[in-house]
């Protein structure tokens, strides 16, 4: 059994904005969501890069207490771009709760800010004779707290898929929820990714020499994917959720086609956990292309992953080259949000899901000067108007973990 | 603590921790505010603060039993005796 596997509402929280409409405003005007460091009266004086993603906006969350009492902020961005998409979505409370809806959702590790707290209590009061650490502290930290918080919200009974392989956490939830419907498995599933504000992600990077420290006074100037003066990723957050569904019941419903995923990869790089591998990377998009039973030709656009580390950049550039020539135009959409790290599967495919519907392309920010071990791509270096058809969207992550998706625009797949 | 001063007590936990809208001393936890086991855990904390010492985990499993804010204050009363002794 295979079908064909739809996608028929997206959300995203991030950075650059929460609406459609401030997201497409974002990527019209250039403008970037990196932003100063905020202070975490913890880590934040000690680290070379002071710039971050960031999600500085209201949000208003209108979720009881009964919910509320399990979740921490990284469940707060799950939880609502999730509600969106259902509640858009207009599915019956009945299918939702019938066993054939599942969810696949991840984040890089749960809620570091809930952790935080849990630490700061036992390092603080181990002469206490009271017990500090609150009954629901596991149930908000823990590393699947996304995606069954999503499950309690709203009664879902299908299968959990709780992905948590850093950078390619939501684009594996994607990936495996586009199997599940695939082979019959699952009708519909929820997918996505979510990651908070947390400090210890940028130490972890800013002590591998792998974060931005050049641009801490011009925050907008940073990341700069495929730029000669790149320095380093930057650290974001936020959320993002798609509906996926099973194209006949999705016709049958009458539900609005925003694309349909046609191919899907997954693989390692057998070896180092960190650094970027040509041949895993190669055999990732390879395999992708595979899957969709398309040609390289065929694909429009690509989202590279385009991290804009100094080594990451090229052999993405390289992997790119090798599989497609330079016929597809490569965009670098972290340039606009910074590296939301498990999210970025999903917001990114979200940005490329707004383009398709309204006809633009967004180019990389801060490419000014193309690094010439990149320059044999086809890069976008200006908004233009234009139609995609087949877009790529590609991630990678530490754990040696390569994904890659492959979409068709809504357009031609109702056709 | 006299009966009434543990009541205000703790219908003031209720309402601000709990977000209870209009506590009733005879209202049932589970059916009239959604109280479930894992608030229930959480109050447990909040009364050992209250109290000034730490229950011991018997204390804490005769506890599961309670249905009401009533029986909230009895539990309270028993600990507090127990501990007075």
């Amino acid at each position: 059994m295979k079908r064909r596997v739809v996608i028929t509402e997206c959300s995203a929280i991030t950075p650059i904005g929460y609406r459609k409409e401030e997201i497409v405003e974002s990527l019209r005007l250039g403008r970037s969501g990196v932003k100063p460091l905020r202070d975490d009266g913890l880590l934040t004086n000690h680290l070379h890069s002071r710039v971050f993603g960031t999600v500085d906006y209201p949000i208003a969350y209108e979720f009881k207490r009964q919910y509320r009492k399990t979740m921490g902020p990284v469940a707060f961005y799950a939880c609502q771009v999730a509600k969106d998409v259902l509640e858009r979505s207009g599915l019956p409370q009945e299918f939702i709760s019938s066993g054939r809806l599942g969810v696949a959702f991840g984040s890089t590790h749960g809620s570091p800010t809930v952790q935080r707290q849990i630490y700061k209590t036992f390092f603080n009061e181990l002469e206490s004779k009271f017990s500090s650490i609150g009954a629901v502290d596991y149930l908000r930290s823990m590393v699947h707290t996304t995606a069954v918080n999503i499950t309690r919200m709203f009664g879902i009974t299908g299968r959990v898929i709780a992905s948590s392989t850093a950078c390619t956490t939501s684009s594996q939830s994607i990936g495996f929820g586009y199997e599940m419907i695939k082979y019959g498995m699952q009708d519909a599933m929820i997918c996505g990714g979510a990651d908070e504000y947390d400090t210890t992600t940028v130490a972890v990077f800013d002590n591998l020499l792998a974060c931005s420290v050049d641009y801490n006074d011009t925050p907008q100037c940073t990341p700069r994917p495929f730029d000669t003066r790149r320095d380093g990723l930057v650290v974001g957050e936020g959320g993002g959720a798609v509906l996926l569904e099973d194209y006949e019941s999705a016709k049958r419903r009458g539900a609005d086609i925003l694309a349909e995923v046609i191919g899907f990869s997954c693989n390692n790089n057998g070896g180092d956990l960190i650094l970027p591998n040509l041949d895993g990377i190669t055999a990732a998009l390879r395999l992708a292309l595979d899957d969709a039973g398309i040609t390289p030709k065929e694909v429009d656009v690509i989202s590279a992953h385009a991290t804009a580390t100094k080594m990451g950049d090229v052999i993405e550039a390289q992997a790119i080259a090798a599989v497609y020539g330079d016929s597809p135009m490569v965009i670098g959409l972290k340039s606009y949000t910074g590296h939301t790290m498990g999210t970025c599967g999903v917001i990114e495919l979200t940005l490329i899901l707004y383009m398709m519907e309204q006809g633009f392309i967004a180019p990389t920010l801060n490419l000014d000067n193309v690094d010439p071990r990149c320059s044999m791509l086809r890069h976008v270096r200006e908004l233009s108007s234009g139609n995609i058809g087949i877009a790529s969207i590609q991630n990678f992550a530490f754990g040696g973990v390569n994904t890659c998706l492959i979409i068709r625009n809504g357009r031609e797949a109702a056709a | 603590m006299t009966r009434d001063e543990l009541k205000g007590n703790v219908l003031s936990i209720l309402e601000n921790d709990f977000e209870f809208e209009h506590p009733g001393l005879d209202d049932n936890l589970r059916d009239d505010h959604g109280f479930d086991s894992i608030d229930a855990i959480e109050l447990l904390g909040k009364i050992e603060i209250m109290l000034g010492f730490s229950l011991s985990r018997e204390e804490k499993e005769k506890a599961m039993g309670i249905r009401t804010v009533n029986d909230i204050l009895d539990y309270i009363e028993k600990i507090q005796s127990s501990h007075h002794r």
